[in-house]
């Protein structure tokens, strides 16, 4: 565009600004609603006194009273959760029985029969297949479960109520409370906890929200927590009470997470996002029925579709590098064999293993493929038989007690499934997360303080829980 | 075991010595090289002999070091080469600007003051910090940037502090303020101006929520201590911290708020009415409140509050809006 | 608001090159519709109700802020529907309202539809009278004319027509009541059979009249024709870097 050389009017517009002072914008809005007022006047008739807000006004004073607004909310945000974990296994189970259990030896035994080269079958099916498979079966359901309910709550006009609420509470860590809100979103899927930041309209906050999200343990987590606290912690104490014990420390990981997503907030703003502007104004918009079957719907076309093709687009290429990685040899070990060799000393120092630390780093697009990971590295490095189904297939196992021995082999004891479970929780976002941080910030900086900020801290605590414990446990 | 604490201390170590040099590098000294240093000093010692002058003192060496709380024979080196450099006279003991040196001291009083109007509209950094971020940029800026600023800031004329800002070419408004234990008692005023320095008592003021602009009565002026009223609430200040606070009679035009509360104070079912927002809410806030519709003869009741009283819902214009406290302090209603 | 036979049947007003730019393909589409209004006004469900297409309709702040597109057969036409971000105003410099008043501005779509609570009319009408300070091509979506109803509030549609200068349409978007008028209005507006007289701000204060009425002449000046001088010397008057940067560079020429 050609460049205007004459810029005599932005010169009088700053000559006639330093007339009129600094309150330019003051005097603008009262023009606007002055003009605004006299139309509405004119053009609207008010029968009657009051306006009828008596049901609007009864809901609030319950879901915001001191007494019932913390139970109401914890309440409901429990039954959505138990709802999504429990009421996702069988759908879950369907899923992976037709992808995986029907669909995958078909596949097999289709390439077989028209002789696909050994290492293009196990690219293609082991490896990509299966990775996209796994994410699907695993991913889909309690999406599509959290979601539309967690969006009925949000065309109803409750969420907003809970941002009042609980705005007290996150102010004081210098985050907004409608991150409340992204928080419980973020139990659900951190990718679309991120997108759900949109709602919080502060620079300053919205950038803390997207950096903290991590630390609510998402869906692709909990199952990974409950496995292992089953296996090592549930043992710990007599049979009867190992539920229990197993789900109160699952609890517990998730309420160490809101911790640390205070924490950090409070870090955050006090430091390196002291300067950003920050503003608070919250509308508590009238209550409003949901159109149940549209949110039902539309909640699965925008949110949960849009999120599981992000994990597809990134696990395709993490399934190639799994299998390769398995199958690739150097020498005589393969790539994943010297890559544990080397990554050994380091997980070993601080609580964990090579193979966890390599798990983590190949099977980043989706947390729901870290254990099949695992377990698979564990059966190729140590070369158990009878067990898995070949070098980079990912597998998991139907009994506890089979998974338990595998990672007994593995040389697991008591703590490292702690601080599996601390590294679980406190590690670099899944690769759908990153993007989607990249996408809503723009900012390779932020990005990158997301990405790395965590694993920081999950190292630091893993170390510290390590070296505390060969102390006073031994 | 021993490992394990040999282990700990060794992360205790790196730890401590990576927040002392993150520490070592966030002050201002460490890493300057000697040149900016030099010129990082002069521009204080500029600085502080204007403000010297503008308050018809006079400066020796010893009282000079003492306000930059540097030892004496660090400053001389400076203050002989800006001697010979002709930015200021040293009569006897006495130092003195000369009229380079007070063109030269305007221009970093200029930036100081801008950049605390910057830091006002456009950050969200706090009152407290604006100073100390201030003192750093008024050695970085060029001229040309400074100009820049200034147009981007709309030509501000006054810092949020109420100090005129120094034109580019070294002009500064003159202003009449009356120190606050000075002013008439029972004669309506508003705040021109309050002192940031020294900062435990420019925070202790801030405390109290008074800021710039605001009405103010004095009830009350001894020795010890002044009693005023202000925005609504009674307050009690020694003598030596109202001396910070500087008060300018009211224009013709300004009628005295003497009913003036805070929006925060409203109590459930009350209706009020918006006088207006006050000068200390600025930028996004301010803006985001007046596309509310949040303006001067608003009508605001509490429509709703949350369980620890901090935000409240105000319905303004048949529509409920909550607001934090924080904000709301800054929203002046009159109960009728 | 006058009707007249004269426009053209035919001939799209939006600006081609600046919706490009603006990520909007128009290839395919004949008028370039956007959809603008307060958060919490059912914006949203007049989207759905236009288009058909399943999006989202949350009743909270700032929830579109990608802009959703969609589209419409209407009397063999092809219309493309831009849901702009909820906002309050178009005054201030947030992100969301950046992204509404750009697309008003520099997309120039052939309607703007301005969708608005029936039971909050005042707070809102302070952003439709500053769209209608940006473009004249608009029509207002009087929504939730239900909710009124319940609050006893009822509404004088043709008085407000009158003083803004542009149609009105009551509409529940929920259960479709008055989209197939919401259409048809929408159609008369792209083809110039309703030619707009919007509303200018009147009640500004003396001084501030004085330095617009000022600038805006100079503007006029140098881009004569441009519609909406007004809004440019507001927002230079308020130091906006965009509009600025867009003076600058002659932006402003592509707008005439």
């Amino acid at each position: 565009m050609n460049k205007n050389t004459d810029n005599s009017i932005v010169q009088l517009a700053s000559e006639l600004r330093w007339k009129l002072g600094d309150n330019f914008h003051d005097k603008l809005t009262e023009g606007i609603y002055t003009d605004a007022s006299l139309i509405a006047a004119q053009a609207v008739e008010e029968h009657g006194k009051k306006r009828n807000y008596t049901l609007d006004s009864k809901i609030d004073k319950i879901v915001t009273s001191k007494k019932w607004g913390f139970p109401i909310m914890i309440g409901i945000l429990s039954v959505i959760l138990w709802i999504t974990i429990t009421g996702a296994n069988y759908p879950s189970g369907l899923l992976f029985n037709l992808l995986i259990d029907t669909l995958y030896p078909a596949l097999k035994s289709l390439a077989a029969k028209i002789g696909m080269v050994w290492w293009l079958d196990g690219l293609l099916i082991d490896g990509i297949y299966l990775a996209v498979a796994w994410v699907v079966s695993v991913m889909l359901p309690p999406m599509a479960i959290f979601f539309p309910l967690f969006t009925l709550l949000e065309d109803f006009g409750y969420l907003p109520r809970v941002a009042f609420n609980m705005d007290a509470l996150f102010k004081k860590t210098g985050a907004h409370g409608k991150q409340a809100l992204t928080m419980s979103m973020g139990w659900g899927c951190n990718a679309a906890g991120v997108i759900a930041t949109r709602i919080i309209d502060s620079p300053r906050e919205r950038l803390i929200a997207i950096i903290t999200n991590n630390f609510s343990l998402c869906n692709g987590r909990w199952p990974t927590q409950i496995l292992i606290a089953t296996i090592f912690i549930g043992a710990l104490v007599p049979a009867s009470l190992s539920g229990a014990v197993a789900s109160l420390s699952v609890i517990g990981i998730a309420l160490l997470g809101v911790a640390f997503m205070f924490l950090t907030s409070w870090m955050l703003s006090t430091t390196v996002l002291k300067g950003e502007v920050s503003t608070f104004t919250l509308e508590l918009p009238p209550y409003r029925p949901p159109r149940f079957w549209q949110t039902i719907y539309t909640s699965v076309i925008d949110r949960t579709l849009i999120v599981l093709w992000r994990a597809v687009v990134f696990a395709a290429p993490a399934g190639a590098v799994i299998w390769l990685v398995s199958n690739v040899h150097i020498g005589n070990l393969t790539l994943a064999d010297q890559l544990i060799g080397w990554l050994n000393p380091f997980g070993v120092f601080v609580g964990l293993n090579g193979i966890i630390l390599l798990a983590y780093i190949i099977a980043i697009p989706a947390n729901e493929i870290i254990i099949p990971t695992i377990l698979m590295l564990t059966v190729a490095n140590l070369n158990l038989v009878g067990v898995g189904s070949g070098n980079g297939v990912m597998f998991e196992l139907d009994s506890n007690l089979d998974t338990a021995n595998v990672l007994m082999a593995g040389g697991w004891t008591v703590l490292t499934g702690v601080n599996l479970m601390l590294f679980s929780l406190l590690h670099n976002p899944c690769s759908t997360t990153i993007y989607t941080i990249y996408q809503e910030t723009k900012s390779i900086k932020w990005t990158t303080v997301a990405s790395i900020l965590p694993i920081i801290m999950g190292f630091v605590v893993t170390f510290l829980v390590t070296q505390f414990w060969h102390i006073f446990i031994g | 075991m021993s490992q394990s604490l040999i282990n700990l201390t060794a992360f205790l170590g790196i730890a401590l010595t990576l927040w002392l040099v993150a520490k070592a590098l966030s002050s201002k000294n460490v890493l300057q090289s000697k040149l900016k240093k030099q010129k990082t000093l002069t521009e204080d010692i500029l600085k502080q002999l204007y403000h010297v002058e503008q308050s018809r003192r006079t400066a020796t060496l010893d009282n000079l070091a003492g306000a930059l709380q540097l030892r004496r024979r660090n400053i001389l080196p400076v203050v002989e080469a800006m001697t010979t450099t002709g930015l200021i006279n040293l009569n006897d003991t006495e130092i003195e600007l000369t009229e380079e040196g007070k063109q030269y001291a305007l221009k970093i009083v200029r930036i100081h003051r801008l950049w605390e109007k910057y830091l006002a509209e456009r950050t969200g950094h706090k009152p407290s910090e604006w100073h100390h971020l201030a003192e750093k940029m008024e050695h970085k800026l060029s001229e040309e940037e400074t100009g820049k600023l200034d147009s981007f800031l709309g030509n501000p004329m006054f810092d949020p502090h109420g100090d005129p800002i120094p034109s580019e070419l070294g002009e500064v408004n003159t202003v009449k303020w009356t120190p606050l234990p000075s002013y008439p008692v029972n004669k309506p005023g508003k705040i021109a101006h309050i002192e940031d320095e020294p900062g435990v008592v420019y925070r202790q003021i801030l405390n109290k929520r008074i800021f710039v602009g605001s009405h103010i009565k004095l009830i009350k002026a001894n020795n010890n201590e002044v009693a005023f009223i202000c925005e609504g609430e009674k307050h009690r200040f020694s003598s030596i911290v109202a001396a910070n606070i500087h008060i300018e009679p009211l224009s013709e035009d300004e009628a005295f708020e003497e009913n003036a509360i805070r929006l925060s104070a409203l109590k459930a079912g009350e209706i009020a009415e918006v006088i207006g927002l006050s000068k200390e809410c600025r930028g996004a806030n301010r803006r985001r409140l007046l596309d509310l519709g949040i303006l001067p003869g608003t009508q605001v009741e509490v429509d709703l509050e949350s369980p620890m009283r901090d935000p409240v819902a105000y319905k303004v214009r048949n529509t409920s809006i909550a607001l934090r406290n924080s904000l709301a302090d800054l929203i002046l209603i009159n109960k009728n | 608001m006058t009707t007249n036979q004269i426009g053209c049947e035919d001939c799209a007003f939006h600006n081609v090159n600046s919706l490009k730019k603006l990520g909007v393909d128009t290839s395919d589409t004949d008028y370039v519709i956007a959809l603008a209004g307060n958060p919490n006004t059912g914006k949203s469900t007049v989207f759905n109700a236009l288009t058909g297409l399943r999006q989202h309709t949350g009743n909270w702040p700032g929830k579109t802020v990608v802009r959703a597109e969609g589209g419409y057969l209407y009397d063999d036409k092809k219309y493309k529907l831009i849901d702009l971000p909820g906002t309050y105003s178009l005054l201030s410099t947030s992100q969301d309202e950046e992204v509404a008043r750009n697309f008003i501005l520099f997309g120039k779509p052939d309607v703007t539809i301005i969708v608005v609570d029936a039971s909050r009319l005042e707070r809102n009408l302070n952003l439709v009278l500053q769209i209608l300070e940006i473009t004249g091509k608009a029509v207002l979506c009087l929504n939730l004319i239900d909710e009124a109803e319940r609050h006893n509030i009822k509404i004088d549609e043709r008085e407000l027509a009158k003083n803004l200068g542009i149609p009105v349409v009551a509409t529940i978007a929920r259960t479709q009541q008055g989209i197939p008028e919401l259409l048809s209005t929408i159609r008369d507006v792209a083809i110039g059979k309703i030619i707009c007289k919007p509303r200018k701000v009147k009640s500004l204060s003396a001084s501030l009249e004085e330095s617009v009425n000022q600038l805006a002449k100079k503007i006029e000046e140098q881009f004569p024709g441009l519609p909406n001088s007004r809004w440019v010397a507001f927002r230079l008057l308020e130091g906006d870097e965009r509009i600025t940067e867009a003076v600058l560079n002659n932006e402003l020429k592509e707008l005439v």
